[in-house]
Parts: structure tokens; sequence; C-alpha cells
């Protein structure tokens, strides 16, 4: 890894250059929450943010997306955007890509998300977690790749990670605003990393928790909180690894119709419906279960299908904690 | 190149099987295509209609017979659409998907095929690659339908409990609703033909548990009879196939609709399968 130093003072200058590279994509407050948005300067982003409310997978998965333009029988690709930078990225969500990649990047790729992927530039962002992150149980607080560069907050401006031959472009191109790494900024960089370690309120303990789940497929937890829960779907709609989509023709005007794909949530009774009327997963309880088995699905290569960040406790009208129900779960089967 | 885009091809044939079920023939306008296109017993397609929509349908004709057919019961929005097209019409076909029936592996064993209502479709597959190639030890086909009016491919069944002993292959067949025609059928093959459920014609044969294998396709209902009655003859799990259906949309692992199983085990249904053995529905939750 290579590792560079932005001073404070080159910040504006630094955040004008990526807008060189493409539209810049930044989270900007609204209120209580935050959202990913086109950010024309460095005044609108909110960089201590803690988290937006959709990932950003819907820079790669949009929650409408077209794939075909079909006039009568005439079929054309809708082409995606050109390049841009998404700026600000936490390390938990670089992770949440990193999931999505295995899916929509293995064979056969998904071109939409392929050709976004490739014209996307990835600036992470060092955080302070709040009480709903345990990305730390999970492995996900740091990012070793995912990123073109990485930004560590210092005193006095930024330690930079430069993760990908694009992010080494970048700063080789802009060596001007660039500086070497002291020790002390190494010093800094350590003591910051310590104190977030720290500052961690939540953990998952994930010892044995794919065996534990499948054992308790019957654990009474399930139904408790299945009752609880009220269907909404926004716990999937904000998790950066959920990507189950729809897919319909919507008309445009006479003989013109798109071929849209939009999100679709395993909490939707349709989600599991086939024709003639089957319902592979018919009760609420039946679709509870589901989520949590597919985020926690364990794949020994890659681990969990869930990062830790936090949005579906935050953003859920019930209140169910997802470390609790786990804790729960666990607790019950013994 | 971009796996959601699909190809035309023109219907050149559709044939009414029962009330509900068409058959459609179909011809890749693409001349390569046409001649490359080649898919395993088993896997499935997804029909295209522009501007209409997606649905996944299994190939139903074997690989070693042209044209490519496929038989669609019409039950929602998009098999009534296609119920109303006819030959000359462009569809999309994208495909073939799903990793299919192991047929070199099952080569110079018994094949018994087991069929509830529209699980004839894609076994009907697996017959006729069998009967074509001559690979097989011998062919059974056991079949349930409803009624004589529900009997898909009536006439290659019929023919088949005629002659299907010089093919090598054993037609028994079970309906449910008495009606006059059945009863003469049943008259026609006593041996053959019977009222009752798929699982009543295992009575009376003896199988080679050892040299065969059982390919299971029905209604979600019909799994866990038929292969209570394959365990309890002593066919191991692993020789025991079955093809499965869940909503799909992508056929290639990135929707999300069928995905089954739990934090140890997720499965596709679209990649993985829509084929699998016993051993697999053992190790994953929720695959039957
Ligand atoms: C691997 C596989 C092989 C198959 N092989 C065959 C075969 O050989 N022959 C055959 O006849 N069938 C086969 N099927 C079943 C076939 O795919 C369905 O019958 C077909 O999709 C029905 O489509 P429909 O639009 O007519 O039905 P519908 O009932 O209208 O729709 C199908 C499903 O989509 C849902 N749906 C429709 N529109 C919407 C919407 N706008 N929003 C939300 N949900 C919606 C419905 O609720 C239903 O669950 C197979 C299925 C699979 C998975
Ligand atoms: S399951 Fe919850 S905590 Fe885990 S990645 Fe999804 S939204 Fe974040
Ligand atoms: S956000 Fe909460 S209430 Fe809504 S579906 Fe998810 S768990 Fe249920
Ligand atoms: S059909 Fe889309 S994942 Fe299987």
């Amino acid at each position: 890894m290579r590792y560079v130093k932005l001073h404070s003072e080159y910040f504006p200058e630094f955040f004008n250059r990526l807008k060189e590279v493409g539209r810049v994509y930044g989270p900007v407050r609204h209120n209580s929450t935050y959202r990913f948005e086109e950010v024309n300067s460095i005044d609108e982003l909110s960089l201590d943010y803690t988290r937006t409310i959709l990932p950003p997978k819907k820079f790669f998965i949009r929650p409408r997306d077209a794939m075909f333009k079909i006039q009568k029988n005439e079929v054309t690709e809708v082409d995606g955007d050109g390049k841009f930078v998404l700026f600000g990225v936490h390390s938990c969500d670089i992770h949440g890509i990193k999931i999505l990649d295995k899916v929509y990047l293995s064979n056969p790729p998904d071109p939409y998300y392929e050709r976004r992927r490739k014209n996307a530039f990835i600036v992470g962002i060092s955080c302070m977690p709040d009480e709903y992150c345990f990305c730390k149980s999970l492995g996900t607080d740091f990012a070793m790749d995912g990123f073109d560069i990485f930004l560590h907050e210092l005193p006095d401006g930024w330690l930079v990670r430069v993760g990908s031959v694009k992010g080494h472009e970048f700063v080789w191109e802009n060596q001007d605003i660039f500086d070497d790494v002291t020790e002390e900024d190494l010093r800094n960089f350590k003591e910051f990393e310590e104190k977030r370690a720290k500052a961690f309120k939540k953990s998952l303990n994930k010892e044995g928790l794919a065996d534990i789940l499948d054992l308790a497929f019957t654990s009474k937890v399930w139904k408790k909180y299945a009752e609880k829960c009220l269907g909404c779907g926004n716990c999937t709609i904000v998790c950066p690894t959920c990507r189950c989509y729809e897919v319909c023709d919507t008309w445009v005007r006479a003989y013109e119709a798109l071929r849209m794909r939009r999100y679709d949530s395993c909490f939707m009774p349709t989600h599991g419906l086939v024709a003639g009327g089957h319902n592979f997963r018919p009760t609420r309880l039946d679709r509870f279960r589901h989520r949590y088995y597919c985020k926690n699905y364990f794949d020994p290569e890659a681990g969990f299908n869930c990062v830790g960040c936090g949005r579906c406790d935050e953003f859920c009208p019930a209140r169910i904690e997802h470390v609790k129900v786990l804790d729960e779960v666990r607790e019950g089967l013994i | 190149m971009n796996p959601y885009r699909s190809y035309d091809a023109r219907i050149i044939e559709v044939k009414e099987l029962t009330s509900r079920e068409k058959l459609f023939s179909l011809k890749f306008l693409d001349n390569e295509i046409e001649e490359n296109f080649t898919f395993k017993p088993g896997q499935f397609v997804i029909v295209d209609i522009r501007g209409f929509g997606e649905f996944p349908i299994s190939l139903c004709s074997s690989p070693t017979r042209r044209p490519i057919q496929l038989c669609i019961r019409r039950v929602g929005r998009m098999t009534k659409f296609i119920h109303k097209m006819n030959e000359g019409d462009i569809i999309g076909i994208r495909g073939p998907y799903g990793n299919g029936f192991p047929m070199d592996l099952m080569e110079g064993s018994n094949l018994i095929l087991i069929a509830g209502g529209l699980g004839m479709a894609p076994l009907r597959s697996v017959l006729w690659y069998a009967i074509d190639s001559g690979k097989y030890e011998k062919i059974y086909l056991f079949y349930g339908t409803k009624s004589y009016e529900d009997i898909l491919f009536r006439d290659e069944i019929i023919h088949l409990l005629k002659h299907g002993e010089k093919l090598n292959c054993h037609v028994k067949l079970a309906y449910e609703v008495e009606t006059p025609s059945c009863i003469y059928l049943e008259r026609g093959f006593s041996e053959k033909v019977c009222k009752g459920v798929v699982t009543d014609l295992f009575r009376g044969e003896e199988f080679d548990v050892e040299n065969s294998y059982a390919l299971i396709c029905g209604p979600p209902v019909m799994y866990k009879y038929v292969i209570r009655e394959l365990l309890d003859r002593g066919l191991s799990p692993g020789r025991i196939y079955m093809t499965l259906e869940r909503r799909m949309r992508c056929g290639v692992g990135k929707c999300g609709h069928c995905i089954v199983g739990t934090s140890v085990s997720i499965k596709y249904i679209c990649k993985d399968g829509p084929v699998f053995t016993y051993w697999d529905a053992l190790s994953t939750r929720g695959l039957i």
C-alpha cells in the first residue's frame, strides 16, 4: 500500500481535482439523516456523518433501473452514465460493495453493474461508530481493498491510503497537493484507530453463529419478533448487501417500452409467490426468518452477508435490533 | 455480452395439448444460434415477450431433436398472453439455464422418471433423450395426472403404452378423476393404467436399486411421498434427482428470488439447480 498525506489546506483543491474525475457524490445532511447526493462544493458535505439512509449500492444497483429499450421487436441496451466519484464511503459500505461484487461480477457478469463499477472512483473515509454500529465484530471496520483512495482523519489533514491503480494514477497526477507521511502522522493515525476501537458499543457474537442459527430453525424467538415486525421491508432496502430485484416492462409511449428492474424485498408476500398462487414463504414468520438466514449465510471464503452498518436497526419502525434477535436465538437454543 | 438479452425466435407451431397447456415449437431467427443451441434435459429458458415481461419455462423437447419445444400452462398474465400468440409470431428466448440432469453419469443405468401433472414437461426431455440415445438400461415412466383430459403429450404416452417395450421404455399412468376415457384406457392397458396417485404405480414393480436413478418432477406436495417410497425401496438419496421450481426473474443468480436455505447452506435454484439430489434436500432447509 502507498501512503501519502493530504494537508487540510489542500483539501479544497483536492476536492476540485476529484471533480475532474467525474461527478462527485458525497454524504449530505437532511435534518437527522444523511444521503449520498451530488455535491459541488465541500460546504455541502457532512464528512462526520454516521450512515446514509441508502448505502452506496444505489449507484451500482439503482432503485429503479432501465435495462432495455423495447420498440416493437427492436431491443437496445440502455447505456450507463459516465465516470463518477463516490466521496466519503465508510469501511463497512466498502465491504458491502465487495459482497455485491461477488454476486454481480461472478459469471455471467451483470453488464450494468460492471460498467458502473468501472466508472466509479471510490474515496473511503474514516469514521467514529455510533450506538448502532457493530462492524468491528464482523471484521468490516477496516477496508484493505475495494477503494481507490482512503482518507484517515488526522488533526491537521488526512492520511491517504492508495488502494488501486486508479488511486495511484490520481495521486501520481496530483503530486503537488500530497506530502510524505511523517512519524507524527503515523502516531496520530494509530491514536485515532485506538480511540475508534474503544468507541464501539455493540458487538455481535459470531462464534459458530451460522450453525447455531441453522439449528434454531424452529426457535420461538423468530415467532416473537415476526409478530412485532411490520413487514415494511425497510431493513432490506437500506441494507448494503440486500439486492433482490424485480423486473417489469413499462410503456413510455405507444410502441415503446422500457424493461425496468427495481428493488424487491423478501418481506413482500409476492417475493416467493409463483404461478397458481403457491407461495414458498407464505407467512411473515417465514419471511422474517429468511432475511436473517440470508444475511447470516456464512461463506467460508468471504464471511457473512452482513457488514454491521446498523442501518436495519436505525430505520426499523418496530425497533427490532438485529444483534439482539441473533443473541436471543442463540440463547434460546440451549 | 449482456446475459439478459434474449434471442429472437419464431413460433413455428402451436399445438393444443389440453385445455390449459399448449406446446410451442420454436426456431431461432439467427441460423447460427439455431444450429448451436444445445442444452441438457432438465434445463430451462427464460421466455421474453418484449414489452410485457419474462418467465421461466423448461425445455420439454429432447436435445436430440428439433425444433425446440416449450409446453406452457396458462396460469396468469404472461402465460395467458403467449397462449394468444400464433405461428409466425416472434418471442425472445434466453438460456439455457440451470444444471440439468446428469445424463452422462446415469448412462448404463435404469431411469425411473416420476412425473406429476406439468412435471411431465421437463421429464419429456429426459425421456426422449434416453430413448434416442439408447444408452440407458431400462426407462420407466410413472406419470400421475388429474384426468384423461389432462394427460400431456397424450398421443406419445398412448404410443408408449402400446409400443414402449420395443423402445426399452415401460410407461405407467395413474389418474385421479374417473371419466369414460380413462376407464377405456384402463381396460386397454390393465397392467399399466390405474386410478390413484403416482405412488400407486410403484406397486408390483421391482428395481435394481444399485443400478437405478429416480428423476422426479411434479407439484410441491408430491416430492415427500415419492421420495419416501423410493427410500423405502432402498434407493440411495444420491440416486434421487428432483427438479424444483421457484419464482425466478434473472435466471443467472442475481435477482435473489430463488434463494433457499439457511446460514450454513444457501442455494440458488436457478444456477445450483433446478435439479438437486435428495442429499441436497437434506442439507439445505426449505429445498423441498
Ligand atoms: C425452472 C422453471 C421451469 C418451469 N417450467 C415450466 C414449464 O415447462 N411449463 C409451464 O407451464 N410452466 C413452467 N414454469 C412455471 C412458469 O414459470 C409460470 O407458470 C409462469 O411464470 C407464470 O407466469 P404468469 O405471468 O402467467 O403467471 P402470473 O401468476 O401472472 O405471474 C407469475 C408470478 O409472478 C407474479 N407476478 C406477476 N406479475 C407481477 C407483478 N407485476 N408484481 C409482482 N408479482 C407479479 C405472480 O404473483 C406469480 O407468482 C416453470 C418455472 C420454473 C421456475
Ligand atoms: S443486515 Fe443490517 S447491519 Fe447488516 S449490513 Fe444489512 S443493514 Fe447493515
Ligand atoms: S424494518 Fe423492521 S418492521 Fe420493517 S420489515 Fe424489517 S424488521 Fe420488520
Ligand atoms: S432467478 Fe434470479 S437469482 Fe435465481
